[in-house]
This record gives C-alpha cells, sequence and structure tokens, in this order.
C-alpha cells in the first residue's frame, strides 16, 4: 500500500483514471462510508446544516463551471436559484405533478433561462457580463414577486415533501441520503465535465477567447453550454431547497446570496472540483459557527459593547475574510490542498 | 398634459442624482479600470458620518462639510492602500470580488457603529416649490442639478488640463508606458480612489438629505450602474447624458405604463431592462470607447 | 511500514474529525433540574438587526425578569434557548430543528419572514410556534403556528372601518389608493384590501408599488391625483413613506386627502424624516402601547430595560418582544395547570400537542401588562391579540385617538388568488 510519488501508468487506462492507487481508493471509499454513515451520529440540527452545505455544494459546483472554468463572471447565480425553486414549487404544489419532474423542469427552467440572459456574453465579458447577470436577477426576482397568480407574489409558496415513487422523504435523515446522493452525483458529473472535450473548450475560452475562436472553437455554442450547465444546477440546487425548507419567499434569495457564492467559490478555489467543496463547507461552518456559537457569547459576556458590535460583526467579518483571501491565497483552498498533498507525496523531499 | 411636464422634470431631476453617483464610478473606472462595485455602500457610510457631524457632534454646517470631505478622502485612500494596492495585477474576477468584499465589509461597519437603520438629516434646503407651468419642483432637486453640474464642469476640466488629471487617462490607456514615463502609478491610483469618494460622499449627503439615511441607498448605487452602462463607463459626458435619460423613463414608464401592465412596480426594473438592452445592442455606452481586443 | 503508520494517523484524525460533532451533540445535555425549555430566535445580526437586536434583548430580559422575580412560571424556571438567525431563511430552518432537538415545547421567532421559512418544518411535526410579527400566510389556514399581534392587512382592516365610521361624511363609497412597499408588508394591506374592501364599502381606485429606497414617487402621486382620491393608505416603512408624504405636500394633494398609515410606517423616524409640519394630522395603526404610556405592565418593563439594556429604551419592538415573553411565560401557565409539568417536560409531539391545546388553546382575557391589545385564543383565529388603537400626528408627537379596536377576521384562503 503505497501513494504514488512519481507518475507510472502503463495503460492508458491507468493514465485517465481519477483514483490510481489502492490507497486513493480506500480513502474515497471510506470518505463515502463516513458521509453515508452520519445520520447515525449527527442529530436533527447537524443533519441540517449537512444538508444546507450539499445543497450549497451543487448550486456552487454549476458557479464554478460558469465562472471557474469558462471564465464568465456570473453575480446573479441566486437568481437561478430562486427560478429552479419556485419552478419546483410550482409544479409540485400548482400543478400536482411528481417530484422527479419538478426536479428536471426546475433545472432545465434555470437552464433556459441562464441560457438567455447569457446570451450577452458573446458580446461583453468581464463586467460588463457581471453588471448583466446582476440585472438579469434583479428582473427574475421582480417577475417572481409580481406574477401573483403562478408564483403567490411577495407571499411566497409552499412546496410539499419530495417524493420518489410513492416514498415520502419526510425526515430530516431520509432528505439528506436524497441531497447528499444528488451533491454527489454532481460533483462527479463536474470532475468528468473537465477532463472531456467540452472542459478543455470552457478552459481554452477562459484563457483567452480570441485565441480559442481562432483555433475553432466555437464561441456562441461554447459559452451559452456553460451558462445553461451552470444555471441547470442552480436550479436543481433550488429545488432540493424548496423541498427542503418547504416555504420558499423572493427574500431569500437577495443579491447577498450571490455575492456570497462567488465568494465561496473563490475562497475554495476557481476552476477546480474540490475548491466549491472547500469554499462551501468553511463559509457555511462559519455562518453557523458565528450565529450559533459566537454571538450568543458576545451578547453575553459584553453587555458594555456597543449595541452594533455583534450586529455588525458578521457581515464585516465575511468581507475581510473575502478580502483576505484575494490578497493572500488568490488561488484558494484548492491550492493549499495540493501543495500540501504534493508535499506529502514527496516528503522527506517536499523541498 | 400637465402630468407630462411633472413627469419629465421629475425624471430629469431624480436622474441628475444618480449621474452624480455615476460620475465616481466612471472616474474610478477612466483612471484604473477597476469596477468598484461598493459605491453604494460608500455612499451610505458618507451620508452616516455627515449624520455623525451634523446631528450627533452637532458641528455647524461649515465644519462638517469639510469634515465629510477630508473622511472620504481618507476612506478612498485606504481601501486603494490596503486593498486594491496587493492586487494590482491580478485578472478582473479578482478585483470586482475585492471590491464586494470591501462592501461587505462596509455595511457591516456602518451596522456595528449606527445600530439603527433609518434616520433624517437635519434640514439643508428651504421647504418650499417651486413651480413651473402646473409642475412642481422641491428646491432640494434644483440644488441637486446645480451641485451636480458643477462637480461634472470640474472633474472634465480637471481631467483635460491639469497634470494630475492627464496623467490619470494615460494610466487607464496603458500602466506600463506611464511608469516608464517615471509617474508614479500608485499615486494616480490612490488619488483617482480619494476622488471618487469624495463625489460619492457628496452624492449621499444630497440623496439622504432628500429622502433619509436607509439601507436603500445601496440599492440606489446599483441604479447608477444602469447610467454608466448607458453612459459608457468612462465617459463623465456619457454619465451626465444617461442619468437624465434613465430617470426619464423610470418616471415615465412609471406614470404610463403602470396602469396598462397592471403589476406595480414597473418603475423599478426599467433601469435593469435598459441594462440588458444596451448590452446586445450598444455594448459600450452611448459614448464610451469601444475597447478593440488583440490577441 | 512509514507509509503505514501514516496513514493509520491520517485515518485516525479523519475519524475524530467526524466523530467530533457527535462529542459535541451529546455535550449539551439537559441540565436536570426542573425546567421548562422554550426556543426563541430573534435576526440580530444582518440586515434586520436593527429591530432584531432589541427584540432579542427584550425577550430575554423578560424571562430573566420572570425567572428572578415571579419564580419562573408555577414555580419551574424557564430555560430559553436563544439564537441568531440573521434573517437567513436557512439558518432559521436549522435553528427549529435544533429547537425541536433540544427539547423546547415552544417556539418564537421576531419577523413574519423568519417564520414563513420554520412554519413548514413546524407545522409538519406539529411544534407549536408563536410569531410576533405576524402576516396572512403563516396563519391562514390555521396550524400550529399563531400570531401574536395583527397583522399588516388586520391594520388595513382596522383603519379602513374606523374610516368608514368616524372620518367618511360623503354618501356612497369612498375611493381609497392604496401605496404599497415592495414586500409582504405592503401586500398584507393589499390582500386584505382585496378581500375585505367591498364588505366595507370602499373603492380601491388605485394599488401602487415602491421600493424601500424609493428617490421619488411624483410620478405614482400624480396619476394618484388625477383620479380624485379621498382617502389614500400608504403601508411601508418610515423612510419611504416620509417621502411620499413629501412628494403628496409637494403636488398639493395633502392637507387634502385622508392619508392613513400602517404600523411599520408611524414611527418616530417618520416624523424625524418628514418634518412635523408635513405629517401633522397623519393617521395611522400601531398595535402596542407607547413608552411611558400608564399601564401595569410599564414599570417592570421600563426597569429592566434601563438596568440591562438602556440603549433599548424608546424602541417600540422592545415592547412586542417583551409582551412576547410574557405571553410564552402566561402559556406555560395554564398548560402546567391543565397538563401537569411531567407532560410537558416530556419535550416530544405529546408535549407540543398538550402546550398547544391545553396552553394556547386556553388562552383567555390575558391581558398582557396592558402593553398592546388583550390575549384571547378563539377557535378558528390564530391571532392571539388582535386589537390595535387608531393614531394621529398631532404637533410632530403620535397621539392615540381610540381605545384598543379588534381588527374582523378575514379568511383568506377562501379566495383563489391567496397563496396555498
Amino acid at each position: 500500500m503505497s501513494l504514488p510519488c512519481g507518475t507510472r501508468n502503463y495503460s492508458y487506462a491507468e493514465d485517465m483514471a481519477i483514483l490510481r492507487t489502492k490507497t486513493h481508493w480506500v480513502f474515497f471509499i471510506g470518505f463515502l462510508a463516513l458521509l453515508y454513515a452520519s445520520p447515525l451520529y449527527l442529530g436533527n440540527y447537524w443533519l441540517g446544516v449537512v444538508n444546507l452545505i450539499g445543497i450549497t455544494l451543487v448550486a456552487a459546483t454549476g458557479l464554478n463551471i460558469l465562472v471557474g472554468y469558462c471564465g464568465q463572471l456570473s453575480i446573479g447565480h441566486a437568481g437561478f436559484i430562486a427560478l429552479g425553486a419556485y419552478t419546483s414549487a410550482i409544479v409540485t404544489n400548482r400543478m400536482e405533478l411528481p417530484f422527479l419532474v419538478g426536479l428536471i423542469a426546475a433545472g432545465l427552467v434555470a437552464g433556459v433561462v441562464g441560457l438567455i440572459f447569457g446570451l450577452p456574453s458573446i458580446r461583453v465579458k468581464g463586467f460588463y457580463l457581471a453588471i448583466t447577470t446582476i440585472a438579469a436577477q434583479f428582473i427574475i426576482l421582480w417577475v417572481i414577486n409580481h406574477w401573483d397568480s403562478v408564483t403567490g407574489g411577495f407571499v411566497g409558496i409552499r412546496a410539499p415533501y419530495p417524493s420518489i415513487a410513492g416514498f415520502e422523504f419526510r425526515t430530516e435523515t431520509s432528505q439528506f441520503f436524497l441531497i447528499t446522493t444528488v451533491a454527489v452525483i454532481t460533483v462527479f458529473f463536474a470532475k468528468n465535465l473537465a477532463r472531456t472535450r467540452v472542459g478543455r473548450a470552457f478552459i481554452a475560452v477562459r484563457d483567452n477567447d480570441l485565441a480559442a475562436e481562432v483555433m475553432g472553437i466555437n464561441l456562441l455554442f461554447y459559452k451559452l453550454l456553460a451558462f445553461f450547465i451552470g444555471c441547470f444546477m442552480a436550479g436543481i440546487a433550488g429545488s432540493l431547497l424548496a423541498h427542503w425548507i418547504g416555504f420558499i419567499n423572493a427574500e431569500h434569495f437577495s443579491l447577498k446570496e450571490s455575492i456570497l457564492y462567488i465568494g465561496m467559490i473563490i475562497i475554495g478555489g476557481l476552476g477546480t472540483t474540490v475548491g466549491p467543496i472547500f469554499g462551501v463547507v468553511l463559509i457555511r461552518l462559519l455562518q453557523q459557527t458565528l450565529t450559533v456559537q459566537v454571538v450568543p457569547f458576545l451578547e453575553g459576556t459584553f453587555d458594555m459593547m456597543p449595541s452594533g458590535f455583534a450586529t455588525g460583526i458578521t457581515p464585516m467579518l465575511f468581507g475581510l475574510v473575502i478580502i483576505l483571501f484575494l490578497i493572500l491565497e488568490p488561488r484558494g483552498l484548492a491550492h493549499r490542498w495540493a501543495l500540501f498533498k504534493a508535499a506529502y507525496r514527496l516528503w522527506p523531499f517536499s523541498y | 398634459m400637465a402630468e407630462l411636464l411633472q413627469y419629465i422634470i421629475t425624471g430629469l431631476s431624480v436622474g441628475m442624482v444618480y449621474a452624480l453617483i455615476a460620475l465616481g464610478f466612471a472616474l474610478i473606472w477612466k483612471s484604473s479600470s477597476v469596477a468598484n462595485l461598493a459605491l453604494g455602500q460608500i455612499v451610505l457610510i458618507s451620508s452616516w458620518v455627515t449624520y455623525a457631524t451634523l446631528a450627533q457632534a452637532q458641528f455647524p454646517v461649515w465644519l462638517a462639510f469639510p469634515l465629510v470631505i477630508l473622511f472620504a478622502l481618507l476612506l478612498g485612500w485606504s481601501i486603494e492602500r490596503f486593498a486594491l494596492r496587493p492586487l494590482i495585477a491580478q485578472p478582473i474576477l479578482a478585483l470586482i470580488t475585492v471590491t464586494l468584499g470591501i462592501g461587505y465589509f462596509i455595511e457591516g461597519l456602518v451596522n456595528f457603529i449606527w445600530p439603527w437603520s433609518v434616520d433624517a438629516l437635519p434640514r439643508l434646503f428651504p421647504r418650499e416649490v417651486v413651480h413651473i407651468g402646473p409642475a412642481v419642483i422641491s428646491q432640494e432637486y434644483l440644488w441637486v442639478v446645480g451641485i451636480c453640474l458643477m462637480v461634472f464642469l470640474l472633474l472634465t476640466l480637471f481631467f483635460r488640463y491639469h497634470k494630475m488629471g492627464i496623467a490619470m487617462r494615460a494610466t487607464a490607456d496603458d500602466q506600463m508606458a506611464v511608469q516608464a514615463c517615471g509617474i508614479p502609478v500608485t499615486k494616480v491610483f490612490s488619488r483617482s480612489w480619494m476622488f471618487a469618494c469624495v463625489v460619492a460622499a457628496i452624492g449621499g449627503v444630497l440623496i439622504s438629505s432628500i429622502g433619509g439615511i436607509t439601507h436603500g441607498l445601496v440599492e440606489t448605487g446599483l441604479k447608477a450602474f444602469s447610467v454608466v452602462i448607458l453612459g459608457g463607463l468612462d465617459s463623465f459626458i456619457g454619465a451626465m447624458v444617461a442619468g437624465p435619460i434613465i430617470g426619464l423613463l423610470e418616471t415615465l414608464g412609471g406614470g404610463y405604463l403602470t396602469p396598462i401592465i397592471g403589476w406595480g412596480g414597473v418603475k423599478d426594473i426599467i433601469p435593469f431592462v435598459i441594462i440588458i438592452v444596451v448590452m446586445i445592442l450598444k455594448p459600450y455606452g452611448l459614448f464610451g470607447e469601444v475597447r478593440i481586443e488583440r490577441i | 511500514m512509514k507509509n503505514k503508520k501514516i496513514v493509520f494517523v491520517m485515518v485516525t484524525l479523519v475519524l475524530m474529525l467526524a466523530l467530533a460533532p457527535a462529542l459535541t451533540a451529546c455535550g449539551t445535555g439537559s441540565t436536570e433540574g426542573k425546567t421548562l425549555k422554550v426556543g426563541m430566535t430573534t435576526p440580530s445580526s444582518g440586515p434586520a438587526a436593527e429591530k432584531g437586536a432589541p427584540m432579542g434583548h427584550a425577550n430575554l430580559d423578560a424571562f430573566e425578569y420572570i425567572n428572578n422575580e415571579l419564580g419562573g412560571v408555577k414555580g419551574y424556571q424557564v430555560e430559553v434557548i436563544w439564537l441568531d438567525n440573521a434573517y437567513d431563511a436557512s439558518k432559521v430552518a436549522t435553528n427549529v430543528k435544533r429547537f425541536m432537538d433540544e427539547g423546547a415545547i415552544l417556539f418564537g421567532t421576531a419577523s413574519s419572514a423568519m417564520m414563513s421559512a420554520s412554519m413548514e418544518i413546524a407545522n409538519r411535526a406539529e411544534f407549536p410556534g408563536i410569531a410576533s410579527f405576524n402576516a396572512p400566510i403563516l396563519h391562514r389556514p390555521p396550524e400550529h403556528i399563531y400570531g401574536q399581534m395583527p397583522d399588516y392587512g388586520d391594520d388595513w382592516a382596522a383603519f379602513a372601518r374606523y374610516y368608514m365610521d368616524n372620518i367618511w361624511e360623503g354618501t356612497g363609497k369612498p375611493r381609497m389608493a392604496l401605496h404599497l412597499l415592495n414586500n409582504s408588508t405592503g401586500y398584507g394591506a393589499r390582500d386584505a384590501a382585496k378581500a375585505a374592501a367591498d364588505e366595507l364599502g370602499i373603492e380601491i381606485i388605485s394599488i401602487d408599488e415602491h421600493k424601500a429606497d424609493t428617490q421619488s414617487e411624483m410620478d405614482s402621486l400624480t396619476r394618484i391625483k388625477a383620479s380624485n382620491p379621498d382617502v389614500l393608505y400608504i403601508s411601508s416603512t418610515p423612510a419611504p413613506t416620509a417621502l411620499i408624504l413629501k412628494n403628496a405636500y409637494e403636488l398639493g394633494m395633502y392637507p387634502g386627502v385622508t392619508i392613513g398609515l400602517g404600523h411599520a410606517g408611524i414611527t418616530k423616524a417618520l416624523v424625524d424624516i418628514a418634518g412635523a409640519d408635513i405629517t401633522e394630522g397623519v393617521y395611522g395603526v400601531f398595535p402596542t402601547v407607547n413608552w411611558g404610556d400608564n399601564v401595569s405592565g410599564m414599570a417592570k418593563m421600563t426597569e429592566y430595560v434601563r438596568k440591562l439594556h438602556p440603549k433599548d429604551e424608546g424602541n417600540m419592538d422592545y415592547i412586542t418582544s417583551w409582551a412576547q415573553s410574557l405571553i410564552f411565560a402566561e402559556v406555560l401557565r395554564v398548560a402546567v395547570e391543565n397538563a401537569g409539568y411531567d407532560a410537558l417536560v416530556k419535550g416530544n409531539v405529546d408535549s407540543w400537542r398538550a402546550v398547544e391545546t391545553q396552553g394556547i388553546q386556553k388562552l383567555k382575557d390575558y391581558d398582557v401588562g396592558g402593553l398592546h391589545g388583550p390575549v384571547s385564543y378563539t377557535a378558528g383565529d390564530n391571532r392571539l391579540s388582535k386589537s390595535v388603537r387608531i393614531f394621529q400626528i398631532k404637533g410632530g408627537a403620535i397621539t392615540p385617538i381610540t381605545d384598543w379596536i379588534e381588527a374582523p377576521l378575514v379568511k383568506y384562503e377562501q379566495f383563489d388568488w391567496f397563496a396555498k
């Protein structure tokens, strides 16, 4: 049992494999086993946190494909998640169709709308595209808020329990299995996407789209495809979110959320597969720790502090974390993780 | 017919408010090609500092305003020095995200220092309205229009004739060449951020004297984006022209389209629809400089 | 061999990390002692912190008063699990699950949006909750969520009734224009108007919407002015309300039409921003008393706020949340009387049912120290307090002009357009 310290593959399949040695497989299966066994030792609350992380991961992976792999800056992701959530709720609540139809419909609707709002990416990029996506989010939310008859308007809409083939996902544990499975499939898809022709085309577009076009990559097709895939995943995440909370309202999907998603993938590491995982886990755990542990602690012990201390500390901390990560580690946690793995493999020659 | 006149006058004057904020944005873009997404928050914190000096510390007006300007200068300098200087050559995503992070941070800071979210500035302008035919306009808006035009004039003259202004334009064009000429690029960035924050502060003071200080100042900052997109990201004249246009479209849309469409709030979505339309038709805006990209 | 050791160490570390949550989860074992647990969640940080922080303070201060001076509820101390939700829906969802895990038998939220995010989870589990700020979607159709105070729709209904009875002097139907904030605050009033305007004999001539950061409403007001309304009802927060009043004054509409405000708008901040001259004579609805009013609960509340959170004195939301904790204590007291402590302490669905049926639903004429309208449960109506008072701004001061008026019940779920 040894971990690889060099490249010595004997067949093409070995060269292309994601997990290359037996030790890799042991760790990977062990991790999956641990993950799926977690309902045994986590209470409802922590399972809920893991569920939230899973949902966020699906959306963040989509955003990573769009921004990290294809280089199309999008700060309107929360709008597409909202679209997916509302579609799924409307399909299951008003039209009374099964949950799986709602899930797929949510992804498709979000993907198609993402495609439409991604059309400007043909003509503009960088900051201009970012503003377009912000405008897209506001338009989507405005339509959701005002189209009373279909979406329930400002009040919001209920989403019933998800149920597949008669089995209703009532408890936190059953929802955990559903969400985790979807998240695992999504990450697996993203990992493999990066290794195919499509993924390579994305990276080429990101690095220099003019050169890519000269090389023969159809910019229109690949940019719109990136938008579609990214927003499809956002739609799926939105659907899971709607059924997990049970009631959704446009207020849940604000510009702050979009900014937070960008922060998550940057902190995690753009353009990698594990990047979104790190970023999502870090930000969500930070949020939970701040609200559950830190704020009551501060409120309890520091009565003398100005009353704005606990209320202002969270945004300040998040802003600071984003800024510091960008300045000190712009390639994100995934880069640190890759360095750690490399150092470990080459130890004691890791200089 | 009387309504039309009222809509036009209101639209133009509200648009000037947007134009003022947009000027601050265009200033930073023109000199350092950085998109400042924290504009709304800078407006917010400047308004709160104005409140602190006028209402909390009870300074007289002639002392409070220079203090606010000083604060804005300091804010611009520190943002550039601590958050943007380390990221000078980074790709645009990093720069945009860092301004987003700064915006988040400033919002938290505002919450921290002034935990109540709404307040009012003491009345700075007289209350009576001015009648133009059958339409009315409040004096506050006349002041806004006047100050806006003055700021625009100052900025244009500065950028055309003053040494530092010309240096800023040169830096936006080609940083390396400017450095080769011996102009300190970091100083140029610093100055541009400082001025932009001052312009935003002036805008903030004017807006909050009309409608009070609320969290909504951040959203007004977002509307200023539609102004810069329509007018062109690096053009002052573009901001001055596009601002009233957007204000006009908003008011006319709100006045005439709302009964037709049946949904309330049509007025709010118009700036964003304009962004999308401009992106598809003329991405660089009315007066923006078209950047030709080469491999 | 070195590899094997390293691998072993790493696997152990990973396992320890994974099991750590289990240790902390076990660690928060209940402190044995006769207590009753309740959960409270307020948006004490984040965008609504300005309202949420004083409300959180008030909740905890009131329970300190109840535990220390009143000896708890029937001798049992009340343990409050307080969590901040930062006005984030997903966080509130996890908070409610935590309450249920830790054996709370009742929970409360501050904002109606936060309760809407938790109500499905609570309703599905039959976990009862009381929302201090209410909204129709929370309690229609009535399930396990109760509203402490009247909502924005009730405001409109109460004002409409008062207007018809006392102000309207013409014949036929008065013409009312609505100006709404673009969220549930504004649309709550619209839903009530859609449901009940005909009954009350009012004609709604236009419904306009505005954003919280609006710079000018001259366009919508010009249009409204052209349709000659008799009364304008604004359901919004202080800053946009002030702007609308200023614009109405500039257009010459006011003084002229009657203006009524929902309880989110008629606060001191409104008078500060708009000015006492413009707001003179404006009507408004508010569901609680003012600081300094002569009611039985005022003295203790003032004493505690000065002792523990002096900066919150004068804040109207503090009164609301203090009253919420008093209501919690009353619910627990009635529940212990009727169902017994042992049934309640189990902290499972049986206790929740007991708290609801034997506690909340047995509330009758509890006066909450006079801080707001009396609290009674009537079957089919999950609003605990249904009364408001009408105020008018005179000389810059918001003065009450009526006693407690009950807002009529509107059965929204009968209407097709009401969200399911």
